[in-house]
C-alpha cells in the first residue's frame, strides 16, 4: 500500500514536468493560452506571438537592413509603458541621438531612460549583461556594432535577461537571419511601401513563418499639406 | 572631565609599514642619524632594538631592511588618527612626537580624548575603551592608554603599568583620590619634562612624585623654573590644563605607504580594503556620506594619479565599495610602481534621514538595484559613458533636447514641465545635419527622396548673428525609410536632420 502511494505521484511527475517545460509546444493549449508576454501595443502582432506579447525575460531579435522603416515605433509603446511603471529603460549604443520631444510624445518618462555609450564590443556586452541581470531594468535595447557577437555571448545575454526578468530588444542586420541564434523571438523587419512588414522567423513554443503588416502613423504619411 | 591619553610609541615604524599584511616577516628597522629608533617584531627576534647603530644592527641581521624615518608621514598618520578619534568625541587633541637634539629625549606622539561627553552614546566607559582598542588594532597601530582628570595626568598615568593593568581589568573611571595616589606613587622619571630636569630630580634624591609634591612649591620653583611648577599644578588638578583642540575638516583623508612599491594594480586591493573599512566606520559614526571616493596612487617623485569612483547614493558597505573600486583599478595601467595609496573624500555630506528612508522603504529594492547598477556602470565605463535626456525649450530642433546626468533617475518628483511641440518629431536626431544631394530639383539620399509633408517653417534667432531659417519636410526614401529633412532658406541647401524610425 505504502509503496503504491509513494510511486503514484512520482509516476505522474515526469509527464507534468515535461509538459510544463517552456520549450515544449502543445497544440491543445494554443487556444486557451492566456497572455503571459508583454503586450506589444499592436493587436495584429500580439495575435501572432505565442505569449500574446513580447516574451518576458528573454531576447527578441529584430533584424533589419535599413533604419527609418518604423522599427523604433514597433517597440516604443512597450518602452513607454515600462517607464510609466517606474522601471528603467536602457539604450546601449543607439545609432543616433534619441530625440527627447518624440520620446515624450510617445509617453516615455525621460527620467527613467538611461543611455550608455560603451567603447568597444567587450564593454558593450559587459554593460548589457550587467544591466539585464541587475533586476533594475524593465527593458534594454541594444544595437549590434560592426562585429558579429559570438553565439556564446548571445546566449549569455539571453540568460542574463531571464535572471533579471528584463525585456531585451536586439537590433541586428538582416544578414544575420540565416545564422542560428539563441534568441527566444526573431523578427525580420522590412518596409513595404508605407507599412512595416514583419516576418516571424522563430519563436519558442510557437509557430513561425507568419507575416503581419503594421501601417505607419498617418500623421507621418498623409499628404494633406501642399508640397514644396 | 575625563581625559584619555592614547600613546602611540611605534608611530615612526607604523607610518611606514602599516600597509603590510599581518604576519609579514621581513625584519625592518627605522633609522635616524645612523641609529635604529624602532624595529619590527621580526627584527626584534634578531636582538635589534632602538639605540643600536646601523652598523651593529646590520651585523646582527644581514637581511635587515632599513627605512629612513619620515616625520612628515608620521604627522600625517597622527592627523588621520585624530580624524578617526573625532568620530568618537568632539574634543580631540593630537600631540606629535617631540624630537630634541639628544636622541634619548624622545617623547612618542599621543592623542588626548575627552570622554565624559560621549560615554552615553557608546554605552559606557568599558565598551568605549574596548571599541577604541579594537579599531586601533585593526588599523595596526600599537598603543597604550591612560585615564586621568586632566590631559597631563592621563599622560603620566598611561605610562604607569599598574594603572594600565587596572584599566584593562576594570574598565571603570577611578575616583579622584585614586588618581592622586597613583600620581604620587609614580616614579619621577615618568614626568613630562626634559631628561635634564629628570636627571636633576634624581640627583636630588627625588625618585617618586610624592617626594616632589612634599617640597614647598616656592623651592621647587627656584630650582626647576616656573614652567615646572605650572606643570605640577596641572598634574594635580589645581590649575586648568588646556590642550589645543583639533577641528577636522569635513573630509576624509588616509594614506598607506608601501616601503617596497607595488607594481601590480591587483595588489592594491588589499590596502584599498583597509582604507575603505576605516572610511566606512568613521562616516557611519559622524553621520556623513561621501558622493565619491578619490583614490590617489602615489608614484613617489614621479607624481600621482587619481582614480575616482562615483557613488549615486549613501553607501556604507565596504564590500560594495571595494567591488566598485576593483572595477576601476582593473582598468588602470600602472606607469610606475605605487609607493603609497591614498583615499580622499573631500565633500562629505550630512546624511539626511530622508535619503535613507527612500533607500530602504520607498519602492523597495528596485531603486536600490538601480543605484547599484549605475554605480557599477560608472565605475567600469566611466562617468561620460552614461547619460540621460531631457527636454529644453527652444525653437531650434537641435536645441529642444539636452543631455542630462544619469542621476536624474533619482529625482522622481521633478517631472518635465515642458511640453513638446505637437508636430510629429522623429525618434532619432542626427548629431549634425547630413547634406542631401540635389540634382534637377530632385533630392537624393540613398536613392531619390519623395517629400510627403511640409513645410514646417522654423525661423528662430533671426535677431542673432546666425539666422536659422529652415523649412522642414517629412520625406520618404526609395527603401521606405521616413526622414526629417529641411531646406536652409539662406543657402537653399537641403539637409537630413532626423529619422522617423
Amino acid at each position: 500500500m505504502q509503496n503504491n502511494q509513494l510511486s503514484e505521484p512520482s509516476e505522474k511527475q515526469p509527464l507534468q514536468q515535461l509538459l510544463s517545460r517552456p520549450d515544449i509546444w502543445q497544440l491543445a493549449s494554443q487556444q486557451r493560452q492566456l497572455r503571459t508576454g508583454i503586450s506589444t501595443g499592436y493587436r495584429g502582432l500580439d495575435a501572432l506571438l505565442s505569449n500574446r506579447g513580447w516574451p518576458r525575460g528573454a531576447t527578441s531579435e529584430l533584424l533589419l537592413d535599413k533604419g527609418g522603416i518604423g522599427e523604433i515605433s514597433l517597440i516604443l509603446p512597450t518602452l513607454a509603458e515600462m517607464t510609466r511603471q517606474n522601471r528603467m529603460v536602457v539604450l546601449i549604443a543607439p545609432p543616433h541621438i534619441p530625440y527627447a520631444p518624440a520620446l515624450v510624445q510617445a509617453g516615455v518618462r525621460l527620467e527613467k531612460l538611461l543611455i550608455l555609450h560603451p567603447r568597444g564590443q567587450r564593454d558593450q556586452l559587459w554593460a548589457a549583461e550587467q544591466s539585464l541581470q541587475s533586476g533594475a531594468c524593465g527593458a534594454l535595447v541594444s544595437w549590434q556594432g560592426k562585429e558579429n557577437p559570438a553565439d556564446k555571448d548571445l546566449r549569455r545575454l539571453q540568460i542574463a535577461a531571464r535572471e533579471g526578468d528584463c525585456l531585451h530588444f536586439h537590433f541586428r542586420p538582416g544578414s544575420c537571419a540565416s545564422a542560428p541564434s539563441p534568441a527566444s523571438l526573431r523578427l525580420q523587419l522590412r518596409s513595404d511601401g508605407e507599412q512595416l512588414a514583419i516576418q516571424l522567423l522563430k519563436q519558442l513554443n510557437g509557430r513561425s513563418g507568419q507575416r503581419v503588416h503594421l501601417p505607419r502613423s498617418p500623421n507621418l504619411t498623409r499628404r494633406d499639406q501642399p508640397l514644396h | 572631565m575625563l581625559w584619555l591619553c592614547i600613546q602611540l610609541p611605534k608611530l615612526p615604524l607604523e607610518a611606514l609599514t602599516r600597509a603590510h599584511r599581518a604576519g609579514d616577516t621581513v625584519p625592518l628597522a627605522v633609522t635616524q642619524s645612523n641609529l635604529v629608533i624602532e624595529a619590527n617584531l621580526a627584527a626584534g627576534n634578531h636582538n635589534i632594538e632602538p639605540g643600536l647603530s646601523i652598523a651593529t644592527a646590520c651585523a646582527y641581521c644581514a637581511e635587515l631592511q632599513l627605512l629612513e624615518r619620515d616625520s612628515e608621514r608620521e604627522e600625517q598618520l597622527l592627523r588621520q588618527l585624530a580624524q578617526w578619534a573625532y568620530s568618537f568625541t568632539p574634543v580631540v587633541s593630537p600631540r606629535s612626537a617631540e624630537q630634541s637634539k639628544s636622541q634619548q629625549d624622545n617623547n612618542p606622539a599621543c592623542l588626548y580624548l575627552e570622554l565624559s561627553g560621549s560615554l552615553k552614546a557608546h554605552g559606557g566607559l568599558a565598551p568605549l575603551l574596548l571599541q577604541l582598542g579594537k579599531e586601533l588594532h585593526k588599523m595596526r597601530v600599537t598603543h597604550f592608554m591612560g585615564l586621568g582628570h586632566s590631559p597631563s595626568a592621563a599622560h603620566l598615568l598611561s605610562q604607569l603599568p599598574e594603572h594600565r593593568q587596572w584599566l584593562a581589568e576594570t574598565g571603570t573611571a577611578p575616583s579622584p583620590q585614586q588618581w592622586r595616589q597613583w600620581i604620587s606613587f609614580a616614579p619621577s622619571k615618568l614626568l613630562d619634562c626634559s631628561n635634564k630636569a629628570i636627571a636633576k630630580l634624581y640627583a636630588s634624591g627625588i625618585k617618586r612624585v610624592s617626594q616632589l609634591l612634599a617640597i614647598p612649591l616656592s623651592e621647587v620653583g627656584n630650582r626647576f623654573g616656573r614652567n615646572f611648577i605650572d606643570y605640577l599644578a596641572r598634574l594635580n588638578g589645581t590649575r586648568p590644563d588646556p590642550v589645543a583642540s583639533y577641528q577636522p575638516a569635513p573630509e576624509f583623508h588616509s594614506e598607506l605607504f608601501f616601503p617596497s612599491p607595488l607594481d601590480n594594480s591587483e595588489q592594491l586591493l588589499f590596502p584599498a580594503g583597509r582604507l575603505v573599512r576605516e572610511l566606512c566606520r568613521q562616516l557611519q559614526r559622524r553621520q556623513l556620506y561621501s558622493p565619491q571616493l578619490c583614490w590617489v596612487l602615489n608614484f613617489g617623485s614621479r607624481g600621482t594619479q587619481e582614480v575616482n569612483v562615483a557613488l549615486s547614493r549613501p553607501l556604507f558597505d565596504p564590500q560594495r565599495l571595494i567591488a566598485l573600486t576593483k572595477l576601476q583599478l582593473e582598468r588602470v595601467e600602472l606607469p610606475e610602481p605605487v609607493q603609497a595609496l591614498g583615499l580622499k573624500c573631500q565633500q562629505l555630506r550630512p546624511l539626511e534621514a530622508q535619503s535613507l528612508r527612500e533607500d530602504f522603504f520607498d519602492e523597495g529594492s528596485t531603486l536600490h538595484d538601480t543605484y547599484q547598477l549605475i554605480d557599477k556602470l560608472k565605475a567600469r565605463l566611466g562617468h561620460q559613458a552614461l547619460s540621460g535626456v531631457t527636454l529644453k525649450e527652444s525653437y531650434l530642433p537641435e536645441q529642444a533636447w539636452a543631455s542630462a546626468d544619469s542621476l536624474t533617475l533619482q529625482s522622481r518628483q521633478r517631472g518635465h514641465q515642458l511640453a513638446p511641440v505637437s508636430a510629429p518629431r522623429p525618434s532619432w536626431l542626427l548629431s549634425r545635419p547630413d547634406k542631401i544631394h540635389q540634382r534637377d530639383h530632385r533630392l537624393f539620399y540613398d536613392g531619390e527622396l519623395q517629400l510627403l509633408q511640409g513645410p514646417e517653417r522654423i525661423d528662430g534667432y533671426w535677431w542673432q548673428h546666425h539666422r536659422h531659417a529652415r523649412d522642414y519636410y517629412i520625406a520618404r526614401s526609395e527603401q521606405g525609410s521616413l526622414y526629417w529633412v529641411f531646406q536652409d532658406l539662406t543657402s537653399e541647401e537641403w539637409y537630413l536632420h532626423g529619422v522617423y524610425s
